[in-house]
Order: structure tokens, then C-alpha cells, then sequence
């Protein structure tokens, strides 16, 4: 009885992490935050389950935040739906995508489709504006982290561009 | 079948469902609506003490705490008030039943009565006091008066239920609100999600808004009217209770329309209280020319010129287009409000039609992009 009772109270000693605690602390946006920081922020996570060829969201649609792939495949897609359209990425397990709605009201630049039974996690702008008001100092890293990833992007794109640029003086 | 007559089918059943919901709805309302009502000031109380726990759980780092301390700060505060205000209003009433009595008022009053009975009798036949029916009457008023005390008394432990359910709910609805909201938003289908997490941020953040502009704004007139009465104290209007007028008129600031004028009617009646039998209080004129007995016309101006402020600068910029409804609709709104749950629903329905317009608004806004779901 003694040991039910205590074994009740210390019930999350030595628990391992949870499975959302395991694929998120992968992200770059949630790097550097230690193992509680990590539990806060996934109770904030929205679970969601995707059909094949279910559109996760459309293009010029309002974005309100990013996704993290817990399991499945999708695709991001940039033109339109009529014909012309053109796979940009093939995401899979730990991607993620349209982090830039964390930090813009801002329409969406293109489409998310989940090619097979997906299974995603949802991260939204008001839940990080919350918590930048309950934990700042964790909503800080978040930023900060975020700013990084936005950074690496455009240094990439520059990259691109100046490729780009290089290839058509050349020809 | 084609496809024509299948959405005429679909639109027949949408229909069917709709109608017997809202059948369903009707029959259980009354059984629910106390409730219903509960949730509805729990969600309101949420909105308004969110930000204060939040801020207070990043400082203090534990939400439980947190939320202690405010709760029992609020109940506190509204006890320390209620107490002062009870024990003023008897002092006050103490004071008024002796000044009346040294002074040999209520000589004047009852000879006034008289005169007033024997003035009527001339045009309205009043009958005379039978005085064998007398007793049978007197018996049967006071039944009445413990039939309205117990019903008083029922009032009042219903009262205190329902603010210590308000109580329990808030506490709630704090220490879970975002695992709530999440719980909610769980259900929204995956083609509405997001749009979904759009309209219930905008309501939340209209709300919250709304809710503590009003409250700043009743902050303010209070300020404002206790500052007049000060001034007008001063002028000797002798004014007591002056803090909680203010406070008063405040709160009854919350209330469009009705509330400013509501909120004058403390301040007149302990004008009167205080200055009755004062030649100077009664023969008080503004500038030597209006005349204003007991302050009466001085207090009107004093709110009148506090509303004003309130109105055309406090409010636009604490409130400011949070809601923008228009006034017509505001009128309405307070009429369907103030008829269905009296003062209460007056007070939420401003928010309540603030609500709908979000979501009207999200709603054509969806129309307009239904191709991008």
C-alpha cells in the first residue's frame, strides 16, 4: 500500500520524454532549450492527421503558423493548382515548413500537400505570442532560433541568386 | 439522380438538422441556461485576469501561485469594498435619521403627509382604515413581508451560489486555458483549421481588448468623478461617501447609455441626505444666476463634463476601434440585451455583438477565399 502510494506521487520520475519532446527537440527552432522548455512547448502543439492528397493549406490562404512532419510525406508546391504548378520540396519525418507565419500576418507563398497518411504538429503565431508573454525569456530562444533559420534561407537564396546571376553572365 | 437534385437533397437535410437543433436547443435552455450563463461570466472574468496571471507566472515562474495571489487579491479587494461601502451607507443612514430628528424635520414631514392626505381627499376619495379589517390586514402584510424575505434570502444564497460556480470556473478556465482552447480547436476539420485558429484569436483578442478598455475607461471616470466631487466638496456641496460614488459611477459607466446617468443618481441622493435643512445648500445657485438646490444641477454638470471627457478622448484611445460597431447597432443590441437578461445582458452586449461582428466578418472573408480552403 505504502509503495502504490509513493510509487503514485514520484509517477513521472525517470518517465522517458514524450514522443513530441523526442521530434521537436530536433527542430533548429527549438535547439538550445532544455528538457522542460521542450515539455512547454509541446503542450502547445496542435496534433493533426492528414489523408493522401489532403491540401495541409493553399497558396495566397493566411498563414498562422508552421508544421512540424511527425510521420508522412509532404510536398510543397509552388504555382497554380490549374497546371503550371511545380513541386518546390518533398518533406518528410522532423521537416518542417511555413515557419514564416510564426512572425507575419502574411498569405501563404505556396501550397503543403500530404502525399500519404500524414501525421503533423501544428505550432501557431498566437500560441507563440502567448508564451512570449507567460516565459519570455523561452520565447526569446525561440525567436532568436527562428531568426537564425529565417537567416540561413536567405544566405541560401543569395547563394542561389548569385549562382544564378553568374550562370546567365557567362552565357 | 444529378447533381442539381442532389444539393437541392443536401440542402433539404441541412435544413431538417438545422430546424431540429434548434428545437433541441429551445426544449434544454431552460435547464442549461443557468449554466450557460455561469460560463459565460467565468470566460468573460478569464479574458480580464488572463494577462494579470500570465504576466505573473512569467515573473514568479508558477502558475498555481499565480493564480492564488490574484484570486485572492480580487475577492479581497471586492470584500474590503463591500464591507467599507455596507458600513458607510449605515453611518450615513444614522446620520441622516439624527439630523432629522434634532432638527424637528420629521414633525415637518408627517405634517406635510397630512396635508397631503387632506389635499388629495378633496379630488380622490380615500377610504377610511376600518379598524376591525385593521388586524386581518396587518396579518396578512406581514406574511407577505416573510414571503419576500425568504424569497430575499433565496435570492441572496442563489447569488452566492452562482459567484462562488463563477469563482470555481474562472480558477478553472485559468489554470487550463490553453490546453482548453486547444481541446476545442482539436474538433475544427483539417480544411478549417487554420482559418478556425484565425477567428477564435480575433474573437479572443477583440474581447480581451474590448474588455479592458472598458475597464480602464471605468477607471478613469471614476478618477475623473471623484476628482469633480472633490472639487465640487470644495465649493461645499458637502459630499460624503465620495470614493465610492466614484467607484460607482465607474462601474455604471460599463453600461452604455443608461450607465452615466445611472451613475449620477448616488451622488444626488447624498446631496440631498447630506444638505437637507441647509438654507445655503438649498438656495445654492451656479454663478449667482441658475439656481441648483442641494448642488443637484452642479453634480449633473460635473458628470455630464466627466462623460464627455470619457466619451470623446478617454474611450477612442483606451477602447478606441476594438469593436467599431455602429451606434444603431450598439441601441439595438442594448435593447435585445436589457430584454432578455436585464442589466446583465446590457452590460455583455456590446462584447456579444463585438463577437458576431468578428465572426461576420470572418465569415465573408471566407466567402471571398473559399478556394483557398
Amino acid at each position: 500500500m505504502k509503495n502504490a502510494y509513493w510509487k503514485n506521487i514520484f509517477t513521472n520520475w525517470g518517465k522517458e520524454e514524450s514522443e513530441t519532446v523526442t521530434i521537436i527537440k530536433r527542430i533548429p527552432i527549438f535547439a538550445n532549450l532544455n528538457h522542460k522548455e521542450l515539455e512547454e512547448v509541446s503542450k502547445l502543439l496542435h496534433d493533426r492527421i492528414y489523408k493522401p492528397d489532403e491540401y495541409v493549406f493553399k497558396r495566397h490562404a493566411p498563414g498562422e503558423g508552421m508544421f512540424i512532419i511527425h510521420s508522412g510525406i509532404v510536398n510543397i508546391i509552388v504555382g497554380e493548382a490549374s497546371g503550371n504548378s511545380q513541386v518546390l520540396a518533398e518533406l518528410s519525418n522532423g521537416d518542417f515548413f511555413g515557419e514564416m507565419a510564426l512572425m507575419e500576418d502574411e498569405v501563404r507563398s505556396a501550397a503543403a500537400l500530404a502525399q500519404d497518411h500524414t501525421r503533423l504538429l501544428g505550432f501557431f503565431r498566437p500560441d507563440l505570442e502567448a508564451l512570449i508573454e507567460i516565459n519570455p525569456s523561452l520565447g526569446n530562444k525561440i525567436l532568436q532560433n527562428l531568426s537564425k533559420v529565417v537567416c540561413t534561407r536567405l544566405r541560401k537564396t543569395n547563394e542561389l541568386l548569385m549562382e544564378n546571376q553568374l550562370k546567365k553572365k557567362n552565357k | 439522380m444529378n447533381n442539381n437534385d442532389k444539393n437541392y437533397i443536401q440542402l433539404i437535410y441541412r435544413l431538417i438538422v438545422i430546424v431540429i437543433s434548434f428545437g433541441f436547443f429551445i426544449i434544454i435552455w431552460p435547464y442549461i441556461s443557468s449554466v450557460v450563463t455561469m460560463l459565460i461570466f467565468a470566460f468573460l472574468f478569464t479574458t480580464i485576469l488572463l494577462p494579470l496571471v500570465d504576466q505573473l507566472e512569467s515573473k514568479i515562474k508558477s502558475r498555481g501561485i499565480s493564480i492564488v495571489i490574484v484570486t485572492i487579491s480580487l475577492i479581497t479587494t471586492f470584500v474590503v469594498f463591500l464591507k467599507s461601502f455596507a458600513s458607510g451607507m449605515v453611518s450615513q443612514a444614522r446620520e441622516f435619521s439624527k439630523q432629522i430628528e434634532t432638527k424637528g424635520y420629521d414633525d415637518n414631514l408627517n405634517s406635510l403627509s397630512t396635508n397631503l392626505e387632506s389635499y388629495l381627499n378633496k379630488y380622490i376619495n380615500i377610504p377610511d382604515i376600518d379598524s376591525s379589517n385593521f388586524v386581518s390586514k396587518l396579518n396578512v402584510m406581514v406574511g407577505e413581508i416573510i414571503q419576500n424575505l425568504m424569497s430575499l434570502a433565496s435570492a441572496i444564497g442563489g447569488f452566492i451560489f452562482t459567484t462562488i460556480m463563477v469563482l470555481i470556473f474562472t480558477i478553472i478556465l485559468l489554470s487550463n486555458y490553453y490546453e482548453f482552447k486547444k481541446s476545442i480547436v482539436q474538433f475544427i476539420p483539417n480544411k478549417y483549421f487554420e482559418m478556425g485558429l484565425r477567428v477564435i484569436f480575433n474573437i479572443e483578442r477583440q474581447v480581451s481588448k474590448y474588455l479592458q478598455g472598458q475597464l480602464l475607461a471605468a477607471s478613469s471616470v471614476a478618477l475623473m468623478s471623484f476628482i469633480g466631487l472633490s472639487i465640487l466638496n470644495l465649493m461645499g456641496a458637502n459630499l460624503t461617501l465620495v470614493v465610492f460614488i466614484a467607484i460607482i459611477a465607474g462601474l455604471a459607466n460599463l453600461i452604455p447609455l443608461v450607465g452615466p446617468f445611472a451613475g449620477m443618481l448616488p451622488a444626488i441622493l447624498i446631496a440631498i441626505m447630506n444638505n437637507i435643512g441647509f438654507d445655503v445648500a438649498i438656495n445654492h445657485q451656479i454663478f449667482n444666476t441658475i439656481p441648483s438646490p442641494f448642488y443637484i444641477l452642479d453634480i449633473i454638470i460635473m458628470f455630464l463634463i466627466v462623460q464627455q471627457i470619457d466619451n470623446n478622448i478617454i474611450t477612442p484611445i483606451l477602447v478606441g476601434e476594438s469593436v467599431g460597431i455602429h451606434p444603431l447597432i450598439v441601441m439595438i443590441s442594448l435593447l435585445i440585451g436589457g430584454t432578455l437578461i436585464g442589466p446583465i445582458g446590457m452590460l455583455l452586449a456590446v462584447p456579444a455583438a463585438g463577437i458576431l461582428k468578428v465572426i461576420g466578418v470572418e465569415i465573408m472573408f471566407l466567402r471571398r477565399n473559399a478556394h483557398l480552403l
